[in-house]
């Protein structure tokens, strides 16, 4: 792999990839010309990167666009805007040859252990496809191979002509995760991977993307809706609401001092154990605005209770704020003024 | 960890071959008796359409007017007909023509239906338009006045003339091309509406992911999914053709007069029925009721057994 050394923008190499502003929109076709009548701003301007061998973890809840932004910086969706810096490499500018190249470098596991199967195809054209797709490995050296993936994966290697449907669904995710191994790729986008998985499956599911992660130094984007999840896992951590970053921060960082108002209330909604750590949750009030439509101003100030004027107009940037440690940058126009229990106070007075 | 490799310990290292689910459809056919005596059916007016030939190849000379119009008998299971021959050997010999007609105008629209629906749902946009704009034109023309037209214009016309493989398609042969180009619509609506689900699920979506091409997509991902499709199309298709058949040959547009089939055999008794001579007609719609009962049957299992819907 050749870098592009007349890269204007340099990535350093402790950033696999960087992504800066990258926007996603999807046209909404509306009658009989099929006339492009507006933009579904699924991703409007997120900028982040995953350091090598870390883990990003995306959190926001279902349709803020955290799916799309790990498709669209695949090239799975086209991007709108933006650039995407994958080791030097610029994502969006690549042409079908590069792309290839790519492909076998950065890799996704999905959601749905049912769906992202083939059901004609067995288990080892399923794993082995890429291998084939790239020269890489046929015949005897592709079965081999496979057989290894699948027992680094947990599961047997004489399962090699079985069909997805002979699996249950933590082993189905084992053959995806398999699968996206193959090309030995550097960066993973993991699509939520255990949501669908019940919950003594997930931690195995997690446990191994751990292992995995240590032993080939893989790089992970592991997009997920459940804090909880996250917080074990990710080494760094980016909040998204209505297709843009609203806090992001070492993942430790944002647990310990959550500034958004946002992450406050998706941080509440996490479980606690300790009785003694219990505190009143955060009830957001009112729906996840429209991306077609979205709010002027802040995205989030029609549901947030620290709402002034400024945040009805102004959108606020993805920024360092007063008490924040390095690292740490929230797009909040009063994140100056708010501590890590501001949100559960203003709960607790409405309560009264 | 630890958990894992016990598990991962327990499991024996032998390959065993998996069942595919059209291994598994085929097993759970063979389990169901209706399914099963349904395609026996099938299978034997499949025997007599190829062996009707060798067994009775003189039948249309085998004039006797000492025998004509008689009713059943040990020695004429089914009478005779007006030119005193065995109705039992013109009923099989009409087989043939009907399973015959049935293949072929399969043969030509599903593989055409499948094709055009895959490339107008995986590709989209011009060609989608395309696609559908030509067979929403051709199913707003009504059928059997179009399957008229078409068979009119094949007059007098031989495909590959003077060569060896010289089609001509005023007769029989034209019957099955006309069939074929009238009925793939059913197959391309259903194939591409699937496709278009198809190509956006994640299997498809990780294929892409790991840098399969178009081509590659299309034939391991998406056709392999809607087989079922074009199966289950094929058998409902063939009761569409053979009551095609019967009708056009009964309006004398199907086959040559003079070929003993299902239709010609409808239209010449026509007459008969009000002198009391029954069998000839009982013969030939018997005959297309058994086979149209049992492909419509065999198509429904067969629909139960292949979709993956309900069992994934």
């Amino acid at each position: 792999m050749q870098k592009q050394e007349n890269n204007p923008v340099s990535t350093n190499g402790e950033t696999i990839l960087d992504v800066r502003d990258l926007k996603t929109y999807f046209p909404v076709r509306r009658g009989v010309m099929q006339r492009v009548t507006g933009w579904v701003k699924a991703v409007d301007g997120v900028s982040f990167g995953v350091r090598r061998g870390k883990t990003l973890g995306l959190v926001g809840e279902s349709g803020c666009g955290k799916t799309t932004v790990g498709r669209t910086l695949l090239r799975l969706i086209p991007a709108s805007g933006g650039r995407v810096l994958f080791d030097g490499l610029d994502v969006f500018e690549l042409g079908r040859r590069d792309i290839r190249i790519l492909r076998r470098r950065m890799q996704i596991i999905f959601q749905d252990p049912v769906g992202s199967l083939n059901p004609r195809m067995t288990v080892g054209n399923i794993v082995g496809e890429a291998l084939t797709v790239h020269g890489i490995a046929r015949g005897k050296e592709r079965q081999r191979r496979v057989g290894v993936l699948l027992e680094r994966c947990g599961l047997s290697p004489g399962y090699i002509n079985r069909y997805p449907h002979e699996f249950s669904g933590g082993q189905r995710q084992r053959i995806g995760i398999a699968r996206a191994l193959a090309l030995n790729p550097d960066l993973v986008v993991c699509d939520e991977p255990v949501s669908a998985l019940d919950v003594s499956i997930q931690s195995q599911i997690l446990n191994l993307l751990k292992d995995l992660q240590s032993e080939f130094g893989l790089s992970y984007l592991f997009i997920a809706h459940n804090l909880a999840v996250v917080e074990h896992f990710s080494d760094d951590l980016a909040v998204m609401y209505l297709g843009r970053i609203v806090e992001m921060a070492a993942s430790e960082v944002v647990y310990r001092n959550p500034k958004h108002p946002y992450t406050q209330a998706l941080l509440s909604a996490v479980p606690e154990t300790d009785p003694a750590k219990r505190k009143s949750r955060v009830v957001l009030s009112g729906e996840v605005p429209s991306p077609m439509d979205p709010p002027p101003g802040c995205p989030f100030h029609p549901r947030c209770p620290l709402a002034i004027d400024r945040c009805r107009v102004e959108i606020p940037a993805l920024i360092p704020h007063l008490g924040c440690e390095p690292g740490h940058r929230v797009a909040c126009h009063r994140a100056d003024e708010i501590r890590p229990s501001t949100m559960t106070e203003i709960m607790k007075n409405t309560k009264e | 960890m630890s958990v894992l490799e016990a598990t991962h310990q327990i499991e024996e290292t032998t390959i065993r071959p998996g069942r595919s689910l059209g291994q598994d459809a085929v097993r759970r056919l063979a389990r169901d008796p209706m399914a099963v005596g349904c395609f026996a059916i099938i299978v034997l007016y499949a025997v007599i359409a190829v062996l009707a030939g060798f067994w009775w190849p003189d039948f249309q000379t085998s004039i006797n007017y000492e025998l004509r119009n008689q009713p059943p008998s040990w020695a004429h299971w089914f009478g005779t007909d007006v030119f005193g021959r065995d109705v039992f050997a013109k009923t099989m010999l009409g087989a043939k023509v009907s399973m015959t007609v049935g293949f072929m105008a399969n043969a030509i629209a599903v593989p055409l239906g499948l094709m055009l629906g895959v490339l107008a749902g995986y590709y989209g946009k011009r060609i989608d338009d395309l696609v559908v704009w030509f067979y929403n034109t051709l199913a707003s023309i009504p059928g059997i006045i179009l399957l008229i037209a078409i068979k009119f214009a094949f007059q007098n016309v031989v495909l590959f003339r003077d060569t060896a493989f010289a089609i001509d398609l005023t007769g029989i042969h034209g019957l099955y091309v006309a069939l074929g180009i009238m009925s793939w619509i059913g197959t391309c609506r259903l194939v591409r509406a699937e496709t278009l689900k198809i190509k956006n699920l994640d299997y498809v979506t990780a294929a892409r992911a790991a840098g399969a091409g178009h081509l590659r997509i299309m034939f391991r991902h998406i056709v392999p999914n809607l087989m079922h499709l074009a199966i289950i199309n094929f058998t409902i298709g063939f009761v569409g053709a053979i009551s095609a058949e019967v009708i056009l040959s009964f309006l004398g547009l199907g086959v040559d007069v003079g070929t003993p089939s299902w239709g010609t055999m409808i239209n010449a008794a026509r007459m008969d029925l009000v002198v009391g001579r029954w069998w000839e007609v009982i013969a030939a719609c018997g005959a297309m009721f058994l086979i149209v009962l049992a492909l419509n049957i065999f198509g429904d299992r067969l629909r139960d057994a292949l979709d993956p819907q309900l069992r994934i």
